[in-house]
């Protein structure tokens, strides 16, 4: 029967919001973002003290054209952090104002992890030149801040270095790298003691921060460069940031029973109405 | 016969009516309540000195005193915050600016710098509300009290439940000058009073 038909679909139509209305609430919960920015560092360092000049290079793998050029790069000289993709890179070092086609003196490859930093640096005498490749930390222990020494003296072969009275190092050969080491937060001084020449400098070691201290030759004897590797914040807060009132936040819905019961007792009527008016028709018949 | 009829369609039209009343009550109610924000003030990059990147990070810095972030109509000052009693960020007592971490770097100097600010008041929007809008790439600038500017680069907006803040990400060493800035986001636990999750701006600083 036409009505009946049409009845049956004004019912179904009726019906039709609380399906819709049923779908989005479900889906509605929302997951935070996970992605990262897949970069890492790098920098580059000339500490061999007896090596001129030099042109290094950056390449990433498989590359020819270079990403980073820096000329003349003299002892003791240690570029900025560069951020770079994640991913394999060459580095390559030429004489100063050698073609950048010509074969490189040294080269090496470092492979970049995302969020991990490194430094490239050329150490040891020029007769036995090395790119060697360090893994630069990015966290300290809460409160306390890190250091590391370069032993790049030549003329000094083997240093004692301490901080603030604490001996970080007995005897640091050249040309060698010590591993990082946790120290209380202090301005202090550091001394670097060889067995000819000493040197001394006040050093601010701030808690959250990570040094690599770097021994080198000085053309008035030892001398200490300060590197600051990576710094952050001395004391982290804990725990997330309460920033917001709610003044702008969606109001939490409203319960859809009463609603829903309205209009299940409305489709209750329109059926009993339907049926009943299917049955006089058929009487009628 | 024919008032049966008559009574039996009243009934089937009221019972319609009745149940298209209450989806439509529910559509109503269901609907979260919309706020009306105020419409964005985008404004051209400002201008002034750039400082240079310093060499090796441990060159000094001027302190913040202003954020401007164009592309979200922010232009606010930048008060001090340090931390609560129970060891927590502080956060600004003013909706309307946002404050720098003095625990942290200053903005411009090697190691992240940590801005926090309001995504809302009771009553309305916050220093922040647009942060969640920020693209990689948008530029925010930080003026310092000697007057120069840092200028950083957005590379990442994240949100984190509250309970998975990335601490290591927003208050751990980084070896380059880098900018975090903080706000609330996700579901507002209106029981708690409090939002769920916190958005984060990662920014790098251009070199």
């Amino acid at each position: 029967m036409r009505f009946t038909r049409f009845v049956r679909r004004i019912v179904l139509l009726a019906a039709l919001p609380m399906l819709l209305l049923g779908i989005p609430a479900a889906v509605s919960a929302s997951a935070a973002t996970t992605s990262s920015t897949g970069t890492g560092w790098i920098r580059l360092a000339h500490l061999s003290p007896n090596t001129p000049e030099v042109d290094v290079y950056l390449y990433s793998f498989g590359d020819s054209s270079a990403q980073i050029v820096l000329h003349h790069v003299g002892y003791g000289a240690v570029a900025p952090y560069e951020q770079v993709p994640a991913g394999e890179y060459t580095v390559a070092m030429r004489a100063a104002g050698a073609v950048a086609t010509s074969t490189p003196v040294l080269s090496s490859s470092v492979w970049v992890v995302a969020g991990h930093a490194y430094t490239v640096a050329g150490l040891g005498p020029e007769s036995g030149l090395r790119l060697q490749v360090l893994d630069d930390k990015l966290s300290t222990p809460p409160g306390k801040a890190l250091v590391r020494i370069v032993q790049a003296s030549l003329r000094q072969h083997v240093v004692s270095v301490s901080f603030g009275g604490h001996v970080l190092d007995g005897s640091l050969k050249f040309a060698s790298v010590s591993p990082y080491q946790a120290v209380s937060a202090a301005t202090a001084t550091l001394n670097v003691t060889g067995s000819g020449e000493d040197a001394h400098a006040s050093v601010p070691l701030a808690a959250g921060t990570v040094h690599t201290l770097v021994v080198l030759d000085g053309p008035k004897g030892l001398m200490i460069d300060d590197l600051l590797d990576a710094a952050g914040s001395g004391t982290a807060p804990a725990g997330a940031a309460s920033t917001g009132f709610g003044g702008m936040a969606p109001h939490a819905p409203a319960s859809p029973l009463p609603w829903l019961s309205v209009m299940g007792a409305g489709l209750v009527l329109a059926m009993l109405g339907g049926r009943r008016l299917r049955r006089l028709s058929a009487a009628r018949s | 016969m024919l008032a049966g009829r008559t009574t039996a369609a009243l009934v089937l039209a009221a019972g319609v009516a009745v149940a298209v009343a209450g989806g439509a009550g529910l559509m109503l109610t269901r609907h979260p309540e919309t706020v009306q924000a105020t419409a964005l003030q985008a404004f051209p990059a400002p201008t002034g000195p750039i400082a240079a990147v310093p060499r090796h990070g441990t060159t000094k810095v001027a302190k913040p005193i202003a954020l401007l972030i164009p592309a979200i109509g922010v232009s606010t000052s930048l008060i001090h915050l340090g931390l609560t009693s129970s060891g927590a960020l502080q956060v600004p007592p003013s909706t309307a600016v946002a404050g720098w971490y003095t625990g942290s770097p200053r903005p411009g100097a090697t190691g992240s710098a940590v801005i926090a600010g309001h995504i809302d008041s009771h009553a309305g929007p916050g220093i922040f509300f647009r942060l969640p809008q920020l693209k990689p790439g948008d530029r925010i600038y930080v003026r310092r009290a000697d007057g120069t500017l840092a200028v950083f680069k957005v590379t990442a907006v994240q949100t984190y439940a509250k309970d998975k803040f990335p601490t290591a990400a927003v208050y751990g060493p980084a070896p380059d000058p880098e900018l975090r800035l903080i706000t609330c986001g996700g579901v507002f636990d209106h029981s708690l009073k409090s939002y769920l999750s916190n958005t984060i701006v990662y920014a790098t600083e251009v070199g």
